[in-house]
């Protein structure tokens, strides 16, 4: 028999309380796994957005909490692109709409010219030319059942779709684009675009004019990478900080419950770590005893957890509003820090009771009734 | 022959000093010996062996055990993973695990090879009789078998010095009378064995019979085996 064989039985003796206790531990890493795909969705349809096609990097409003939120001069666009080292500036507005049952769908604004640039690439139809004419995403098109020669009510207008496209990303493939114009007019927001992207010259270097760009517009920030959303995303910022904070909870919670667990068994078996101590144990391997007994109930939640976690998800998407807006992303990332954490609870929640039972005295623990 | 456990003026109290459990005990085991200690409930011989077997330490006294003072020995684990093997009033075997799975958890501190463990398990429970019940759990096995069971995990380490508490105290008498042939056995051998027990039937197995009251040895005296 290996020591770890001993402590699998010890496991296995009190089937109920285990099960129970892995459960519970389970539910913190589902969350943690559902959260950290659901994040990393956004994060990646974010930046989606902000490095669309063959742009190098993107303008927004500085100071802004979302990027929704950012207004740009329509002038400012070609300020940019007159600058030394840009091949290309272009100006965009991103919105939300509802459209059949979908109550948010990423709606571009974009002049047909520069659709190139973010990087759509017609599949099916052509591009719009008029201003009641759309393109659509093939999976937009998929979802909705609607293609090009198709009408589709946006806001209060008509439009005529003449085309799908696909960007290669799930969420710009959800949207559909038409003309800047038509946005703004809808939007209310002549004159204005809400992102710029710039691509540049080759041999460029990316950092001088970024670093121009803010310096010449105060009110303007670049953003090369998704590690910079922050600076015009507090949102994503704001659920990374729920998203740690869960974490922490799920540590939390998840200690108590082991710690509540093996402190029970602990008690139950004091008579029994006497007889170990009698028979030559040293504090040590008693303390190896109940850490890997901590330890191995935590790490089951992990295959447990992380399944939960993932039908989980797979259950929120089936709500329409979710799964129009969401799309999960599990990265291996995700379920490295989901046995990072079981780790950690494991760990954590298994140290007490395992010094308690490497500090008992043989003698005692053997008149314990 | 070598005296194997040695103490002098042992005393041992509780309830920081109320209660006096051993007050003064001195007691010479030689090498090989076969000694039994009786006496009624509470009279100090449970807290004695605890001592002996390095499981408590007392409050005052010197207790030697194969030439190590232990008051000197700061880690009291090695001497009872390599010294002395216990056996206890009930069986004491972890639920879980089989008969020869057992006799092997002294055997973690050895640093043997699984292979060596279980090799050296199954060769004890030969010794004991049991060979045909390596892979019982205690649940099937009747109480004589898990008291057997029981001593072949004292043997484990291969101590030089078996301290048995009250080991047939549970066990009927055909039951019992297998275990105490099985520690004569054992002593033939050339272990020290140290019985405590209430049973003067029991005793009169032992070499030596000591009478403990009140914390005191009051007497010694050889066994009826021995006067006959």
């Amino acid at each position: 028999m290996r020591f770890p064989t001993l402590i699998l039985k010890n496991l296995l003796r009190r089937k109920t309380r285990s099960s129970l206790t892995t459960i519970g531990i389970s539910i913190g890493i589902a969350t943690i796994v559902a959260l950290g795909a659901l994040m990393s969705g956004m994060k990646s349809g974010m930046e989606g957005i902000l490095k669309s096609g063959e742009a190098d990097f993107s303008v927004a409003q500085s100071g802004v909490s979302d990027l929704q939120f950012s207004k740009i001069a329509e002038d400012r666009v070609e300020e940019i692109e007159a600058l030394e080292g840009v091949k290309k500036a272009a100006g965009a507005f991103m919105t939300f709409y509802p459209v059949e049952g979908n109550p948010y769908t990423i709606t571009w604004g974009v002049n047909e010219e520069d659709l190139l640039m973010f990087g759509v690439n017609i599949v099916n139809g052509s591009s719009f030319s008029q201003e009641y004419e759309l393109i659509i995403g093939e999976v937009l098109s998929k979802d909705i059942g609607k293609a090009v020669g198709d009408k589709l009510v946006l806001g209060q207008e008509e439009f005529n779709i003449t085309g799908v496209f696909e960007t290669g990303s799930l969420y710009q493939d959800r949207g559909l684009a038409l003309s800047l114009r038509k946005l703004q007019e809808i939007e209310k927001k002549e004159g204005y675009v809400m992102i710029v992207y710039v691509e540049l010259e080759e041999g460029a270097n990316i950092e001088e004019i970024c670093q121009q760009i803010e310096e010449t517009y105060p009110d303007l920030v670049t953003i090369k990478s998704v590690a910079e959303l922050g600076k015009v995303d507090k949102g994503l910022e704001v659920l990374d900080a729920v998203n740690l904070a869960v974490s922490f909870l799920a540590i939390l919670i998840g200690g108590i419950g082991v710690t509540n667990t093996m402190i029970m068994s602990i008690y139950e078996r004091t008579r029994e770590i006497g007889v170990l101590r009698a028979v030559g144990w040293r504090r040590r391997r008693v303390l190896s005893m109940v850490l890997g007994e901590s330890m191995l109930l935590c790490l089951f939640s992990v295959p447990v957890g992380s399944l939960l976690g993932f039908f989980g998800v797979q259950l929120l998407l089936l709500h329409p509003i979710v799964g129009g807006l969401l799309e999960p992303i599990f990265t291996l990332d995700t379920f490295v820090r989901a046995f990072v954490v079981a780790f950690a609870v494991g760990l954590v929640g298994g140290f007490y009771p395992a010094y308690r039972a490497s500090k008992l005295s043989p003698g005692e623990a053997l008149r314990y009734e | 022959m070598n005296k194997i456990v040695v103490t002098k003026s042992l005393v041992k109290t509780f309830e920081e000093g109320r209660v006096k459990a051993l007050n003064g005990v001195n007691l010479e085991v030689r090498e090989g010996e076969f000694i039994a200690i009786m006496g009624p409930s509470g009279s100090g011989k449970t807290t004695l062996l605890n001592i002996l077997g390095a499981l408590d330490r007392p409050t005052s006294g010197i207790v030697m055990v194969d030439g190590t003072d232990l008051s000197k020995v700061k880690n009291l684990d090695e001497i009872r993973a390599k010294k002395i093997g216990f056996v206890f009033q009930l069986h004491n075997l972890l639920p879980v695990l089989t008969a020869s799975e057992n006799i092997e958890v002294p055997m973690f501190e050895l640093g043997l090879s699984n292979k060596e463990r279980a090799r050296r398990a199954e060769e004890f429970l030969r010794l004991v009789g049991l060979e045909k019940r390596i892979d019982f759990v205690p649940t099937k096995l009747s109480g004589g078998e898990r008291q057997r069971v029981a001593i072949a995990r004292a043997l484990a380490n291969n101590p030089r010095i078996i301290l048995a508490d009250e080991p047939t105290g549970n066990l009927d008498s055909t039951s019992g009378d297998e275990v105490v042939h099985l520690l004569q056995k054992l002593n033939k051998e050339g272990r020290t064995i140290i019985l405590v027990t209430h049973d003067e039937e029991i005793a009169a197995h032992a070499n030596v019979v000591y009478c403990m009251r009140d914390g005191k040895i009051l007497k010694h005296r050889p066994s009826s085996a021995n006067r006959e």
